[in-house]
């Protein structure tokens, strides 16, 4: 695997009629990783996708996909790019199949082996035939995964994959995701105001904040800075107000007070057993000692200056 | 390019809608045609036809003695007597009462044809982008040049089908009403220069279908052009429908003014040119395929501008 990046932004700024709504954006998305683009809704996300799959013109700057600029190299780039853009709307009147013909016969080199293996492979096998009007939100989400996928992608872009999915759907398709960036080296660029599920998707994530990059970090990288800050803890004790009394003498405790769930403290990561020590010594018994999972998303709204826009 | 034009036609003939305007095309050429032979006069069937011929010519010659008929009634009617004439000297029945007169009078469905083509066309593709495929469709190595010719192209097959249709349908049903009797009758007309001339009926036919065609033809690219400016099947529908009746009301107001010549509508009926009757003194059949060839070029390339230019958002 190269490491050369499967795409680079250079200085994308995208403007309609005075309001820029892309400024200067420049990052490049290293190979095989699943990369995400984060940000509160009007951030310039599916904008941004847009630009690289074509769909908007880029005002200034490029967008490079393996090699091939996607303005004026249009369909040599965009031959290693399978996408979905917001919703995966199909044509309705046509049968799941249909649609995949369709999408087969624009691209050279797709046949009906390949239509059939990316039928079983998105487990659409015993639907495929019905039209797409009588096909579920997630069943519609599969087909759209087939269509991106049929011609062979280096690169697969999906916005919002997420949106109307069960927890199983999602599960699933994280899991699909992962599958295709380890065996088949694909490249994967998601989209996604849901941190969470950054968080468990992706490798890397750009933060982008009303049109500007914020940041580009590796989801580790993230996650490291995060626990190396002072944390929230819920603590179950028993009993809870002997607990709560002996907390609040301790030094090392920043904060602490009784939550619907149990105890609530605030301290560093590092104080942690020494606490809890301390509790036990006084003959209170812990059933749980859990740090508060809402770090990335803290942050992230650190970064983006309080999520104002959701 | 070929596979695109077939993804077109899949888009088009899987589509219930599609087949019931062929069906219907069918259903109004079988109306029209048993129309047309419950209503005949059954004595131009026989050979009683110069009965009725005799008939008509006096008839004519009547209207022809009043001293006020006015300049336009005098030289039609005069016209009339002469085909008569021309019918009873050379023993050449008249279409009446043969096949040939309700294929004739189906000819007039080619207003049918452009008015389910530019559905059709308006639907291609602003369709596109009212069911938000557009975004998957132009996310593929073809340019958008290339999916826009292949519409284009997949909308003048589906008009030819509906030509297909109309002159197979109606010559076959009327043959077999009519037993296909006379089926090499001449058509007897009068050309350009007044002189009476004996032509081929089935040549005749598909001129008129053709030169109806142009104008069909015209009114995809209206439509084509309205569909890729404003994204919407029901404005481009409905403009291209609206033209579709008031530009021969449009051209009728103007005629009176010079310019008006070089209105679309005043050159789109170019039967006018058969019948040796142009909408204006002067204009001749070279000049109104320039004129309608400007507005060919012109509306493509708006089409072609707007949708390969403007961006895909929402």
């Amino acid at each position: 695997m190269s490491h050369e990046p499967i795409v680079s932004l250079r200085h994308v700024t995208k403007r309609i009629g005075r309001s820029t709504i892309i400024d200067n954006l420049t990052f490049d998305v290293p190979q095989g990783e699943i990369f995400g683009f984060l940000g509160p809704n009007g951030a310039g996300k599916t904008t941004t996708i847009r630009m690289m799959v074509g769909l908007m013109s880029i005002t200034q700057g490029e967008i490079i996909i393996k090699g091939e600029n996607i303005k004026s190299g249009f369909e040599q780039a965009i031959r290693h790019v399978g996408a979905i853009v917001e919703n995966p709307e199909m044509y309705k009147y046509l049968s799941g199949y249909h649609n995949l013909v369709h999408y087969a016969r624009m691209v050279p080199g797709v046949n009906k082996e390949r239509i059939d293996e990316v039928i079983s492979l998105v487990k659409l096998d015993k639907r495929i035939h019905d039209k797409v009007k009588k096909y579920s939100l997630g069943m519609r989400q599969r087909l759209g995964v087939a269509q991106a996928l049929l011609h062979r992608p280096s690169l697969l872009i999906l916005d919002e994959p997420t949106n109307g999915l069960d927890p199983a759907g999602i599960r699933e398709l994280r899991d699909y995701l992962r599958l295709l960036t380890r065996t088949e080296g694909i490249t994967v660029i998601v989209s996604s105001h849901l941190l969470s599920e950054m968080e468990l998707m992706c490798d890397r994530v750009a933060i982008l904040q009303q049109g500007k990059l914020v940041d580009v970090k590796g989801i580790q990288e993230f996650m490291s800075s995060a626990t190396e800050q002072v944390q929230t803890y819920i603590i179950d004790a028993s009993p809870a107000e002997q607990a709560l009394g002996a907390l609040c003498d301790m030094d090392k405790v920043r904060e602490a007070k009784a939550v619907p769930d149990g105890l609530e403290l605030v301290a560093e990561r590092e104080h942690i057993p020494e606490i809890l020590a301390d509790l036990m010594r006084l003959n209170i018994r812990i059933y749980k000692a859990q740090p508060q999972r809402q770090s990335l998303e803290d942050r992230f709204l650190e970064m983006t200056g309080g999520g104002q826009n959701g | 390019m070929g596979s695109l034009i077939l993804n077109e036609n899949m888009k088009l003939y899987r589509r219930p809608r599609t087949w019931a305007m062929l069906g219907f095309m069918v259903a109004i050429v079988l109306f029209l045609s048993i129309m047309d032979w419950y209503h005949n006069d059954k004595r131009t069937e026989g050979d009683e036809w110069r009965n009725v011929v005799i008939e008509e010519k006096q008839q004519r010659s009547e209207i022809l003695n009043d001293p006020k008929l006015n300049e336009e009634n005098r030289s039609y009617n005069e016209q009339r007597v002469a085909i008569l004439d021309y019918h009873l000297e050379h023993d050449i029945r008249p279409e009446e009462g043969t096949m040939w007169d309700a294929i004739n009078g189906t000819a007039g469905l080619t207003i049918l044809i452009t008015l389910f083509t530019v559905i059709v066309a308006g639907d291609s593709l602003a369709g596109e982008f009212s069911g938000g495929t557009i975004k998957l469709l132009l996310i593929r190595p073809a340019s958008r040049l290339k999916i826009l010719v292949s519409k284009y192209i997949s909308m003048l097959m589906f008009g030819i089908l509906l030509l297909l249709i109309l002159f197979i349908v109606s010559i076959l049903f009327n043959g077999l009403i009519y037993r296909f009797g006379n089926i090499d009758l001449p058509l007897v007309m009068v050309n350009t220069e007044g002189e009476i001339v004996e032509r081929n009926m089935v040549a005749t036919l598909w001129k008129t279908y053709l030169f109806n065609g142009v104008s069909t033809i015209m009114f995809v690219t209206m439509a084509f052009m309205i569909s890729s400016a404003f994204r919407s099947s029901a404005m481009a529908i409905g403009f291209s429908i609206f033209a579709l009746f008031a530009g021969t009301i449009v051209s009728e107001v103007l005629q009176a003014y010079e310019w008006s010549k070089f209105i679309l509508f005043s050159n789109l009926d170019l039967t006018q040119y058969l019948t040796g009757r142009p909408y204006q003194e002067g204009m001749t059949l070279t000049f109104s395929a320039v004129v309608l060839s400007a507005y060919f070029i012109l509306f493509n390339l708006v089409s072609w501008l707007v949708f390969t230019k403007r961006d895909v958002a929402a």
